[in-house]
């Protein structure tokens, strides 16, 4: 029986973790959610500024003013030098020209890689052609940043990839 | 009472885990950026080693001796993730900055080390002594850090949004690399060479 006692001890504190933490989870669930829902309303709300509201259908979100459908927008995940890179990605309502992306997270290299946050860099996709979001090197509309070509090309090839997906979905 | 204020002082000041014992360092290089970074780091940091201490104190008898690592694990690691939770929700931008650096208290060689080499051996007293001295130490150092790195780095000090000094040249001229990781090994060397010089040392 002794031989059994850490297995035993090591259970009970990893139950009595297990309660403490299912608590707390649902004490924080709700507001942990309406603060990333109100996070996402900032940002969409910066890159549609005529925005009055919102639906969001399976995962993309139907931007609307008033009663009229103004944008697509939806979040995409791609792999970038140091991590993964969260995008948000708006589309106009000709469901290819680009109305805005924005970066919602990432794990690049702080000074290098993170110079994809900046609007000196995101900015270079608005207006453009889907099917142009690719890197000038690879013979597409979109600059590089020096020094910081895979995350360029990372969030290129993400915004690209997703929307085309995306678009797809929206034509079915 | 006497003996909580001896622990709480020895890890305060005389076994500071920063700039006498220099353990944390990630988290010291990582989060000191901004004073408002290193208040939530203290913060949190406090709690999980407060309560880990604390509760490894008082169930040390019966902590069988091949488990006690994994015990001291999941201890800390269910304060952390209480932390995280509650930032997540309380204070979403702190939360944000602190990133990665928020679980990994976990794994910090602080709140294992404190578990470890103290509370396993003490009585609670002493051992919630010497977990709030070893949070709040760690704290104090990383808040002083943060408060030069940010003020030279960026010209302004400014705590909760509220701006406290904007220096007149360095607000457009700031010097950049304190805010750069090389920043924060000359601000942690500088400080720990003055804790040396004071003579804090020779007294452990």
């Amino acid at each position: 029986m002794k031989k059994y006692y850490p297995i035993f001890f090591l259970a009970i504190i990893v139950l009595s973790s297990v309660v403490l933490l299912s608590i707390t989870n649902s004490l924080t669930k709700d507001k942990i959610l309406a603060q990333e829902e109100e996070a996402t309303l900032t940002q969409l709300n910066n890159m549609f500024s005529e925005m009055t509201n919102y639906t969001l259908d399976g995962d993309i979100y139907f931007i609307t003013a008033g009663d009229n459908i103004i944008g697509y927008a939806f979040k995409a995940i791609g792999n970038g030098y140091g991590g993964s890179i969260s995008i948000l990605i708006g589309l106009e309502t000709d469901k290819t020209t680009v109305k805005g992306i924005s970066i919602i997270s990432n794990a690049e290299t702080a000074g290098l890689g993170s110079r994809i946050t900046l609007p000196s860099f995101t900015d270079r996709f608005i207006g453009k052609n889907i099917n142009d979001v690719k890197l000038t090197q690879d013979g597409g509309q979109i600059d590089g940043i020096s020094g910081s070509t895979i995350s360029s090309r990372a969030v290129v090839e993400t915004v690209r990839n997703t929307a085309l997906e995306k678009i797809q979905e929206l034509a079915d | 009472m006497k003996v909580l204020w001896k622990e709480f002082t020895k890890m305060l000041v005389v076994s500071n885990p920063l700039f006498v014992v220099l353990l944390g360092f990630c988290p010291a290089l990582a989060i000191t950026t901004s004073l408002d970074s290193a208040l939530g780091m203290t913060f949190g940091l406090t709690f999980c080693i407060f309560f880990t201490n604390t509760i490894v104190s008082l169930i040390r008898k019966w902590i069988p001796n091949v488990v006690r690592i994994p015990v001291f694990i999941v201890i800390g690691a269910t304060f952390v993730t209480i932390v995280d939770l509650v930032f997540h929700s309380y204070v979403p931008a702190i939360w944000a900055v602190l990133g990665i650096y928020l679980p990994l208290i976990t794994t910090n060689c602080i709140l294992l080390g404190r578990a470890e080499s103290f509370a396993q051996h003490n009585r609670v007293v002493a051992a919630i002594g010497d977990g709030l001295g070893a949070g709040i130490g760690f704290g104090l150092a990383i808040i002083i850090i943060s408060f030069f790195r940010q003020l030279f780095g960026t010209g302004v000090l400014s705590i909760l949004g509220h701006t406290i000094v904007t220096l007149p040249l360095l607000n457009e001229h700031p010097i950049g690399i304190f805010i750069l990781p090389p920043g924060a090994f000359l601000v942690i060397g500088l400080l720990h060479a003055l804790f040396r010089r004071t003579g804090v040392e020779k007294s452990e």
